[in-house]
């Protein structure tokens, strides 16, 4: 008898979102099989947000259906947020709250918060907890949902333009983080058009365009594939004649 | 003109809804004068008698009508006064939304990005306020004209302009005084702050009508100056010394909020107070309360169910503490036993408290549910729903946490205000029933479910749009109740108001069918906006 294969992390079958004037989602079909960092990428308008707002059961598909482990979206929404760490690609605002108050808050809604693994990443990113949400810079903002997606060392990270607003010595951390976290099993997907740390850190990528995904390959595929850079590939999908770029 | 253009713009809906507001409202009370005011002087005599007895438990309020027996003293009254007050609780939030509201959301830096000057920004949304202020004062007036044309009585044009021309001025005043308060304060005390300053020259001028030694501050009060004119009624007339005050007012306060808004620092107080130095923080906070349902939602807003405690409890007191008062001046005129005569059945003192109370207490509780649902509309702009949603708790449990914490609230301010009328009335030698008065404050939670649950499903639908939506249902339903024996509306009609459904619990005990229904409402909704939440994209 054959063993039986863990469930995906990331499924999609038929995933649509239809929002009119073909903007949304259409027929989405992906796989991703943890653990592996996943990168998710298209330009801007292209739907990399409206299919993770659909992976975390923020909206609901027109058609379709996406699971996470195993797991429906939208029928077992919470049992998925209990393996997910959210990072949403428009940073929460949390007015007066500070810090401490916002991880204390949603780790009391989670039923309990590491607090050694809290210190850790805000030390990592010297984050200062005491000051109130609306005295961060975007910088700092961002470092906050960062730690909030991290905090409970979760299965599956599910991050949306994960580095908007870092500096290149915090990216290079948060580089280093998600390594960490995938080396300890967990699963990344995130999304971005930052074609560098796409290159930097995935293993593989999905290429999304009108809502439509156009490519899943694995990196060193695409970089084999005519001696092309990522970002001659990528642009390859959007102008029939890419220009020539610096340096190549 | 071009920022004039775009402070229009920003504020379009506000424009909109206060021009309705005021056509509607003063429309509805000049076409109730001819309905309910007889046709014979005598009936007009007696009508007046009526409504000067109702002034003097108002004048804490408003000032004492001139010739009420008159559609102009009438309206006056009951139309033009509540609408300065409305005028200038638009004024405060116009004026601190631009000042603060719109720096936090980045709209002052990118208009000042385009080489516009501070003072020049300040005065094009001054002037923009002003535009729409006018159409909306424009509007009142429209509303008396066609009220008053609808009888076929002639209308004096110049009066009801001079009517408007007051509206525009004490909104003008209001705004500067919220734009110069909103200067000086940090950003997220604003307009609690100008709402603070605003409310204490409210009370500095109307309480000068009953307790002398305030006498000498009024001339503090932008509304002092508004009081001097009632240009609508024969023997009224038109202060224009008053009203170049309230403009020299408007004028001084703009300039001065516009030198200290050139001054300041973006998103600081012109007098900052450097933060005291504090240790960094690297965990979370080790305080229990975060981690219990509801609980962490009462702890959040705990400064503002403070504010709400003491608020309520204040007017609790202050209804208590100007009862007699207002009662004994009452007796003292021959045409208003008449009408208190009603309350002979009751004992006279619990019985106007309880009335006149009760029904400044349910407006309260209706704006509590509103400011709840305007958090949680909040909540959704603000990507706030978003993170919460992304933790394992339900949608479900999302909007019941939410209305068991407006409960929460509204038992601790019910018991706060209830306690302290019991109290204070106590106090005064008026002997409220203990029980009744327990009921009818514990009446107010439910009535306030009714509102919140409605607000939650309106923020279900359009976050956006929520609360001004509640807001105009709240006003419809206490003009339904206001209004329903002047027009001798149907029955049917009345049971829709919201506020028919508290009805006289201090005087006649808990009505139990109303209860039930209140309950039933608030259910309703409550499931409702589950249901909505559980089928709603959030975030899109």
């Amino acid at each position: 008898m054959l063993p039986e294969m863990p469930a995906p992390a990331i499924r999609t079958s038929g995933l649509s979102k239809d929002y009119g004037a073909r903007r949304g989602v259409f027929d989405l079909e992906l796989q991703v099989q943890g653990p592996e960092i996943f990168g998710f990428l298209g330009p801007n308008g292209s739907g990399k947000t409206t299919t993770i707002r659909l992976l975390m059961g923020m909206i609901r598909p027109t058609s379709g259906q996406a699971f996470v482990f195993g797991l429906d979206c939208v029928r077992d929404s919470v049992a998925v947020k209990r393996k997910v760490g959210y990072l949403p690609g428009d940073v929460p605002q949390f007015g007066s709250l500070t810090g401490e108050e916002v991880v204390a808050y949603l780790g009391g809604m989670r039923g309990g918060v590491d607090r050694r693994r809290v210190q850790s990443l805000c030390e990592r990113f010297e984050l200062d907890l005491s000051r109130r949400s609306r005295e961060y810079s975007n910088g700092n903002k961002q470092k906050l949902a960062i730690v909030l997606a991290f905090m409970h060392s979760p299965e599956l990270l599910i991050l949306d333009e994960p580095t908007s607003g870092l500096d290149p010595l915090n990216r290079q951390d948060f580089y280093k983080l998600l390594r960490e976290a995938n080396d300890a099993g967990a699963t990344v997907f995130l999304s971005s058009h930052v074609l560098s740390e796409i290159e930097q850190i995935c293993d593989r990528v999905g290429i999304i365009r009108e809502g439509r995904l156009v490519r899943v390959a694995e990196l060193d595929e695409l970089r084999k594939s005519g001696n092309k850079s990522l970002e001659e590939v990528f642009l390859g999908y959007f102008i029939e004649e890419p220009p020539k770029l610096l340096g190549s | 003109m071009t920022s004039v253009l775009f402070g229009l713009r920003l504020g379009r809906w506000g424009v909109l809804g206060f021009s309705i507001a005021a056509i509607a409202s003063v429309f509805i009370q000049t076409v109730g004068y001819y309905q309910i005011a007889g046709h014979s002087p005598a009936e007009h005599a007696a009508f007046g008698a009526a409504i000067t007895t109702l002034a003097a438990q108002l004048v804490a309020l408003f000032p004492a009508p001139v010739r009420p027996d008159t559609v102009g003293g009438y309206v006056e009254f009951r139309g033009f006064h509540p609408l300065a007050i409305l005028f200038a609780v638009w004024a405060l939030v116009s004026s601190t939304g631009f000042a603060r509201g719109d720096e936090e959301r980045g709209i002052v830096e990118a208009s000042l990005a385009t080489g516009t000057t501070r003072v020049g920004l300040v005065a094009s949304r001054a002037v923009a306020f002003a535009v729409g202020l006018i159409m909306a004062a424009l509007a009142a007036g429209a509303g008396y004209v066609l009220g008053v044309s609808a009888d076929r009585e002639s209308v004096a044009i110049g009066r009801v302009l001079e009517e408007s021309a007051l509206l525009v001025a004490i909104g003008l005043a209001c705004y500067g005084i919220g734009l110069l308060v909103a200067q000086l304060s940090p950003a997220r005390s604003a307009t609690a702050a100008a709402g603070g300053v605003l409310l204490a020259l409210f009370l500095v001028n109307s309480l000068s009508r009953v307790l002398d030694w305030l006498t000498a501050w009024r001339w503090l009060s932008p509304f002092r100056y508004y009081d001097l004119s009632q240009p609508l009624p024969p023997g009224g007339g038109f202060d224009i010394r008053g009203f170049a005050a309230l403009l020299a007012i408007a004028v001084a306060m703009t300039g001065a909020a516009a030198l200290a808004f050139a001054y300041r620092d973006l998103g600081s107080a012109l007098i900052a107070v450097p933060a005291k130095p504090r240790p960094q923080s690297h965990a979370p906070s080790a305080n229990p309360l975060w981690r219990i349902a509801v609980v962490r939602g009462v702890y959040e807003g705990r400064f503002g169910l403070l504010a709400w405690s003491v608020g309520t409890a204040a007017v609790a007191a202050a209804f208590a503490l100007l009862t007699r008062t207002v009662v004994n001046v009452m007796l003292q005129l021959p045409t208003l036993l008449p009408y208190l005569s009603i309350f002979v059945h009751q004992r006279l003192y619990p019985a106007v408290l309880g009335y006149t109370y009760f029904n400044v207490a349910q407006l309260l509780f209706a704006a509590l549910a509103i400011a709840h649902v305007a958090r949680w509309s909040a909540e959704d702009v603000s990507g706030r729903l978003e993170i919460a949603l992304s933790q394992p708790y339900s949608r479900a449990a999302v909007v019941v946490e939410r209305v068991a914490v407006l409960t929460a609230v509204g038992l601790v301010v019910t018991a706060a205000s209830g306690v302290t009328l019991g109290l204070m009335s106590h106090y005064e030698g008026i002997d409220l029933d203990t029980g009744r008065l327990a009921a009818a404050s514990l009446m107010l939670v439910p009535f306030a479910l009714v509102f919140a649950t409605a607000g939650a499903l309106l923020a279900g639908w359009n976050p956006r749009a929520a609360v001004g939506l509640l807001g105009a249902f709240a006003f419809a339903s206490y003009l339904d109740t206001e209004l329903a024996t002047v027009f001798k509306l149907p029955a049917w009609v009345q049971d829709l108001s919201a506020f028919k459904l508290f009805g006289t619990p201090l005087l006649d005990g808990i009505d139990g069918r109303n209860l039930a229904l209140t309950i039933a409402l608030a259910v309703l909704g409550l499931a409702s906006s589950i249901l909505l939440m559980q089928r709603r994209d959030v975030g899109a």
